[in-house]
């Protein structure tokens, strides 16, 4: 999941490094590019629904406490909400609401039928069992039940939440409706209605992008050197399947430094070693470095897929890459953005770039509404149409404004939810 | 190719075999022997054993049903739902004069495991009315059916619990059951029942879907068991959808079709049958004997014994028991109906050397195109016949694939080795759901 790849973002106040803040002005410069009325803009910053529910829980050791969790639905007027779920002793409402607009304008830049929401439990799974992690998810799933469903807003994993919490929030969900519903809630085990292909999914899609980025710039996959942070299931699977494809991958990183070879990098023996390891330091034939300073190698392609806040004013001046993908969450700040902009530097943003993983989400959905499940292979073949799409619908729209492609998504994104709410008009 | 398009409106007792066989083993024993085989081998622990050897609800319900005399006949309807932990419930729902809780029962729980195998996002059930087709008017038979449908309403639907044919159910009964449950739910809701006419939504392909599958299987397993791609000398017992059509099959892949049999007896030439004349001969007479060409005639049970290469018993259950197990000549058998080999023979044959591809895994051709005509249903949507028949050949394969390489690599019998696959299904999707209090 895209979202499973968002780190916990830091709550510093009116700074560079708050991603919201900066998504917030991205909104209004694409607003204002798009020349949107003050009331829709209203609309669009407001979620449409905020529900917080008080979760009370017998823990394993008799007592009773009462957890704190929420669910906000930004905006429904494409279609059912989709966002993920997260457990975080951190969780607060502001971050949901940022999260769950985020989610508006990713499913919107792809296309699917989706408004964004997102939801949160104030908790710290480390410290609970997984009985009582399960008596927390069904409690929360019940709390929130009246605006579940495959046609009212349709949850997924996040941060501290996974299959098995998905297959948690079915089974509650279902028994309530008095019947299996697999699709109120994507991210499932395979064996529960999940989708093949969706753990490669973000991983794949930035694959996807970064090929149609380099037609467009004439470059080759062959001659191209590629810079990936992060080794988890963007940077790590998006390694693997650029390698794949004959890009030269040069350096790759994990939470504990990158490791670089500038004649290139066996990237399945690398995932190997990092499997056996647990990390990628010691792999024969690199050389180490930071994970910061491997931002700076020469190389064509960047592709940050790892964290928030990696290029920012202080480096983007030494970054030496044309491209840059962005495979986590936002990795590039807006006052980087600019610097990299003044230089030429084509930046797929994150709306786009990551979108794989909320893609083959809708995907399971359908197949779930359905029914009927796909082979891997229709996945991947209908996750690269949708994707090759995606990434002409953005360039048009940037050739059109002659702006960036982060502001030119947005556009994208905000003109495609408020003409449906014009379409729709105002309910009364 | 003559495809044999009738759905059976025999009843149970019209198939047995002529003599029958002194030790008649409980269907639901010979299902939970498999079952409490490929738990213990799994090592499932005893909490989701105990949960998976348990029908999740059992419904009985009277049906005052009014006879053409004017006088009320009060016949039991019953539905069995083994396990939802993978989807809607899915079975088949059968009209039969003596039919008992405990053969529903052992059916539902083999739809669960047949399901769980070929990947269909079903559970497993069963139902039926006792009551005699033949014996009763078509308006009687309609009645009763209605009411049983109106009385399970609260129970069915097409995410809750699917009707597919039966024994007695045809395409006519299928209709009336999609017309009542349509009825009160005040729209067409043609995905709560499979096995419809195709103009109410049936799909292609149904009526000789099980034949088809085993067609499928019945190719893989004689390289599983070592045996020539092509002129496989065989026995099918049962000329109905499901033997009459594979034999035709079988004959068009370059096979020989040594013995054939129906109610009244079987026919049987070494140098092969002339499968076309024998299928005329049962649909025009009604009886295989009248066939045309060069056999000689013979009992059912003396067939069984017959040298060939392979066996495929299409018509009843325990049809290879403990007093014939020993005396089979073939080198494989392709369960074509449930528990055709019973449980206890099942081992003498392995002793043996004898390969059985299990009734779940050769007959889920079946289930896997009812499951297209729910899922064509609920699209609003209409597969050509190719399509079908490709979607089916992948769904059988994979089963195939994976039932066959977990019994290469743990030296199994390919009965355990697909109550495995399915078991761990199940059980993996239960404790992924856990418990819901």
């Amino acid at each position: 999941m895209s979202q499973a790849s968002t780190a916990h973002a830091p709550q510093a106040q009116g700074s560079e490094f708050n991603p919201f803040e900066s998504m917030a002005r991205n909104f209004n410069a694409a607003a204002d590019k798009l020349g949107l009325d003050e009331g829709l803009r209203e609309v669009l910053r407001r979620p449409d629904r905020e529900v917080t529910v008080a979760i009370p829980v017998v823990m394993d050791n008799g007592k009773l406490e009462v957890f704190t969790g929420y669910r906000v639905q930004h905006n429904f007027s494409r279609g059912p909400c989709k966002g993920g779920i997260r457990y975080a002793p951190d969780v607060n409402l502001d971050e949901v609401r940022a999260l769950s607009a985020w989610m508006t304008w990713k499913c919107a830049v792809v296309d699917v039928p989706f408004g964004g929401g997102k939801g949160g439990v104030i908790c710290d799974p480390r410290k609970l069992s997984q009985g009582e992690l399960e008596r927390i998810t069904r409690r929360y799933t019940s709390g929130i039940l009246d605006i579940l469903g495959p046609d009212r807003d349709v949850p997924a994993p996040d941060v501290n939440t996974n299959e098995q919490t998905m297959a948690w929030l079915m089974d509650t969900y279902s028994m309530h409706v008095r019947r299996t519903t697999t699709a109120v809630v994507t991210g499932k085990p395979i064996a529960l209605g999940g989708s093949r292909g969706r753990r490669e999914a973000t991983g794949r899609g930035v694959m996807f992008v970064c090929r149609e980025a380099l037609k467009k710039l004439g470059m080759r996959p062959e001659n191209t050197c590629v810079v990936v942070q992060g080794s988890g299931n963007v940077g790590g699977i998006g390694a693997e399947l650029m390698h794949r494809e004959g890009y030269k991958i040069v350096s790759i990183s994990d939470m504990y430094g990158a490791i670089h070879n500038e004649k290139g990098l066996d990237i399945p023996a690398v995932m190997a070693h990092l499997k056996k390891n647990g990390k990628l330091a010691g792999f024969p034939g690199a050389k180490e470095l930071t994970s910061a300073a491997a931002l700076e190698l020469p190389c064509e392609v960047l592709v940050p897929a790892a964290t928030e806040n990696q290029i920012t004013s202080q480096n983007a001046e030494r970054i030496q890459a044309k491209l840059i993908i962005e495979g986590a969450n936002g990795p590039t700040t807006d006052a980087a953005d600019k610097i990299l902009e003044k230089k030429g530097v084509i930046v797929v943003p994150d709306i786009l770039a990551n979108a794989g993983g909320v893609t083959v989400s809708y995907f399971e959905w359908v197949q779930d509404r359905m029914g009927y499940f796909w082979t891997e292979e229709h996945v991947n073949t209908s996750l690269e149409q949708i994707m090759v799409k995606a990434f002409a619908d953005v360039d048009a729209v940037a050739n059109k404004y002659k702006c960036s492609m982060r502001i030119a998504a947005y556009i994208l994104a905000i003109d495609r939810v408020s003409s449906v709410y014009k379409l729709r008009g105002v309910f009364a | 190719m003559e495809t044999i398009q009738s759905a059976p409106t025999f009843e149970y007792d019209d198939l047995a075999p002529s003599s029958h066989s002194i030790e008649d083993e409980n269907p639901f024993a010979t299902m939970m022997a498999s079952f409490d085989e490929a738990a213990d081998r799994l090592g499932l622990d005893p909490d989701l054993y105990a949960l998976l050897r348990k029908p999740d609800r059992e419904i009985h319900v009277s049906l005052p049903t009014q006879l053409d005399d004017g006088t009320l006949a009060i016949f039991e309807g019953y539905r069995v739902q083994h396990n939802g932990g993978l989807g809607p419930y899915f079975g088949p729902l059968r009209l039969q004069p003596g039919l008992k809780i405990d053969e529903l029962r052992a059916l539902a729980g083999w739809m669960t495991w047949k399901c769980a195998l070929l990947n269909i996002p079903f559970g497993g059930s069963a139902g039926g009315i006792r009551m005699s087709a033949r014996r009763h008017t078509k308006g009687e038979v309609e009645r009763a059916v209605r009411r049983y449908v109106s009385s399970l309403l609260g129970d069915i639907g097409p995410e809750r619990d699917i009707f597919s044919s039966d024994l007695a159910t045809n395409e006519q009964v299928m209709a009336w059951v999609m017309d009542t449950a349509s009825m009160h739910a005040r729209h067409t809701e043609n995905a709560v029942v499979c096995g419809k006419p195709l103009m109410l939504g049936g799909t292609h392909g149904n009526v000789d879907a099980v034949a088809q599958g085993m067609r499928l299987i019945f190719a893989q397993a004689l390289e599983f068991a070592g045996l020539p791609k092509k002129g496989a000398r065989v026995i099918i017992q049962g000329t109905g959808r499901r033997g009459g059509n594979l034999a035709q099959l079988l004959v068009r892949d370059g096979h020989t079709i040594v013995g054939m049999s129906d109610v009244n007896g079987a026919i049987y030439n070494e140098k092969g049958l002339d499968v076309a004349a024998a299928v005329r001969a049962r649909i025009e007479h009604g009886d295989l004997r009248k066939s045309s060409g060069s056999f000689e005639i013979l009992p059912n049970e003396e067939m069984i014994e017959r040298p060939c290469d392979v066996f495929i018993p299409c018509a009843v259950a325990n049809v290879v028991h403990l007093r014939n197990a020993r005396n089979i000549q073939c080198k494989l058998i392709v369960e074509g109906s449930h528990a055709a080999v019973s449980g206890r023979s099942d081992r003498i044959l392995a002793e043996r050397g004898i390969r059985v591809v299990p009734d779940i895994l050769a007959t889920g051709g079946g289930a896997v195109v009812n499951y297209f005509e729910w899922v064509q249903n609920r699209a609003g949507q209409s597969w050509l016949a190719s399509e079908v028949q490709s979607n089916l050949e992948r769904f059988m394969l994979d089963a195939w694939k994976e039932v066959s390489t977990l019994a290469k690599d743990q030296n199994l019998r390919l009965r355990h080795a697909a109550h495995m696959v399915a078991v761990k299904r199940v059980a993996s999707a239960d404790r992924l759901r856990g418990l819901y209090a």
